[in-house]
């Protein structure tokens, strides 16, 4: 009875961005949330104080977001399906708690709904996608996260089950990176019928062999096995050793290098699966676009204005942001004149991932803003700029 | 690619989000048109500026807004608060056949300076016709969707009434269905004007 409200009505619904993004774990079968309220994620957590206790799970308020993103941890050890939702500032506050979850592989998601930075002051709902310096390295030591990075609340309905399937797959850290002005965004979105959602859902499972619970390199077949989360409790779950490298059956045994190396190439080579791109027009272009979340939306704008004046441009979308898909993006800009990088921040995290991948023989030009979107024109104007 | 751009605003608890909520619901989900809102937040949606934003695409064929903020020069304004009124421009609205409308509440607005060079600007005294009629200002709502409904002219009366009806307690529908054919028969009066004007 209980499990029959996890799933809303097939239909088309108007909602906040964030609700949608809450929906969609629900949809993925999330059984906890903990987390600490923080404009502009707090419709998150009030969204599921109501909705999880309808599907028989648990939302709990923690004392901060520490005992958030441990609460998420615990859950995810004992087999359920975990997420937290915060801000920058929470953020920073959590990734002790996330480095030690890479390194015993426990899947969750974590939403970021981003704010201007740095610190906890100023106008917290004003947009800043400040945080992919951070999450690509969340944490002291070395391990691969997965990123997403939605644009519209259809999509923060959509991409919110990939994480969750992302999360159970690769067992990382799995940030799905949406920002003030998204989570509050209301927009019409098409929530698709139970069946069809059950057939996307990846479930939780045991591992199948019950000495294999960590990642580990198989020598046999030159590549890296992945096995499912043991959960605690069980008999798959006995031994674990927090402060050494481990090695599949979670004991001491492999050395510190080869572990880093599994904690990593596990999701590195796998980019191809964890890589989602889109592409625009960009099959003779001159100028390519490279953006992600929100910018884009203005970039479509301005590419369909620009075409019709005849300039060939268009635009290479990262939907995963990290893994960055280095391949993709060097076939992407062979050829073309200049590469246009809009980011709703200072710095530029992925025009610097594009100046490596280019090795700068091509021209980049970001165009930064922070607090603001992208206006239309403020692309056309680059794009006319760059085409002369 | 055929953008209509609202723009609604005044300050918080007029009703500035609920009625950019019942133009974005009427037009996606009844009208199937795409659309998003986006809106003011926290302290100035509670008594401070308030302001609310709606984009639809009316071309059938579109199925997501690219762009989510409303671009000017605006389709539609509706301007409810003192403060709001100077921030407008005349150039800020459009000046195209059947659209380009503004509504204002000369009731909240003593002075409003750009109004004498928008062609289409329509006043309705939103408050004191809702508080004499009604005995409430929050039926004020009605009467702009109402005025909107038959400006804008891409919202059906069922689509708009089924909004209503998703909108406001149902103790309150008839009164609030009143204050709808009030703001209907404001707009359409007012339609009339125009185009005997244009005669």
């Amino acid at each position: 009875m209980k499990n029959n409200k996890r799933y809303l009505p097939e239909g088309k619904y108007v909602m906040m961005g964030n609700v949608a993004m809450a929906e969609g774990a629900l949809a993925a079968g999330l059984s906890f949330f903990g987390g600490y309220p923080i404009t502009p994620s707090t419709e998150v957590i009030e969204h599921l104080s109501k909705r999880l206790l309808e599907v028989g799970g648990s939302c709990m308020q923690m004392e901060d977001e520490l005992g958030s993103i441990n609460a998420v941890i615990g859950a995810s050890l004992v087999g359920a399906k975990a997420m937290t939702a915060t801000s920058g500032p929470g953020l920073s506050l959590m990734v002790e708690t996330i480095s030690m979850a890479a390194n015993l592989e426990i899947p969750f998601v974590l939403c970021d709904v981003q704010r201007i930075g740095p610190g906890s002051h100023g106008p917290v709902t004003a947009p800043h996608h400040n945080d992919l310096g951070l999450i690509r390295f969340a944490g002291h030591g070395e391990f691969q996260v997965i990123a997403l990075a939605p644009m519209n609340c259809q999509e923060l309905f959509d991409l919110t089950i990939e994480a969750f399937n992302f999360a159970e797959t690769y067992r990382c850290p799995v940030f799905i990176l949406s920002d003030a002005y998204l989570g509050h965004l209301h927009e019409p979105i098409y929530i698709p019928p139970k069946e069809e959602i059950i057939t996307r859902v990846i479930n939780r499972e045991l591992p199948q062999d019950y000495t294999k619970k960590f990642s580990y390199k198989d020598d046999n077949i030159g590549g890296y096995i992945i096995p499912k989360p043991p959960i605690i409790g069980t008999d798959y779950f006995p031994l674990m050793t927090l402060h050494l490298p481990h090695n599949y059956e979670g004991l001491p045994g492999v050395s510190a290098l080869l572990f880093m190396e599994i904690l990593i190439e596990k999701i590195k080579t796998n980019i191809d699966k964890i890589s989602i791109t889109d592409e625009y027009k960009l099959d003779d272009v001159d100028i390519v676009i490279i953006a992600y979340g929100l910018p884009v939306r203005a970039c479509y704008h301005a590419v369909d204005i620009a075409r019709k004046e005849g300039i060939k441009v268009g635009i290479f979308r990262l939907v995963t942001v990290w893994p960055f898909p280095d391949e993709k993006v060097k076939k992407v800009v062979k050829n073309v004149r200049a590469i246009i990088v809009p980011e709703l921040n200072y710095t530029g995290f992925i025009a610097e991932q594009v100046e490596r991948v280019t090795k700068l023989e091509t021209p980049i030009i970001k165009i930064p803003k922070v607090g603001v979107l992208h206006h239309p024109d403020d692309i056309l104007k680059v794009i006319r700029e760059v085409s002369k | 690619m055929t953008r209509y751009e609202v723009r609604i605003s005044g300050f918080g608890g007029q009703g500035v989000i609920t009625l950019s909520k019942m133009i974005i619901t009427a037009s996606s989900l009844y009208e199937n048109l795409a659309a998003t809102q986006t809106e003011a937040y926290s302290a100035s949606a509670r008594g401070g500026r308030c302001w609310a934003e709606v984009v639809v695409d009316l071309d059938k064929e579109i199925k997501i807004i690219n762009y989510p903020k409303a671009l000017k020069p605006y389709d539609f304004l509706i301007i409810l608060s003192e403060e709001s009124a100077n921030l407008i421009k005349p150039e800020d609205i459009k000046k195209d056949e059947n659209t380009g409308y503004l509504i204002w509440d000369p009731s909240t607005i003593k002075k409003f300076r750009a109004v004498r060079r928008i062609e289409k600007a329509l006043s309705i005294p939103v408050q004191i016709l809702a508080v004499e009629n009604f005995g409430n200002i929050v039926f004020g709502n009605s009467i702009l969707f109402g005025a909107f409904t038959i400006l804008s002219g891409f919202i059906s009366e069922e689509s708009a009434i089924e909004t209503i009806k998703n909108f406001v307690p149902s103790s309150t529908l008839d009164k609030n269905l009143e204050a709808f054919e009030l703001g209907k028969k404001e707009a359409q009066e007012f339609l009339k004007q125009l185009k005997e004007g244009k005669d």
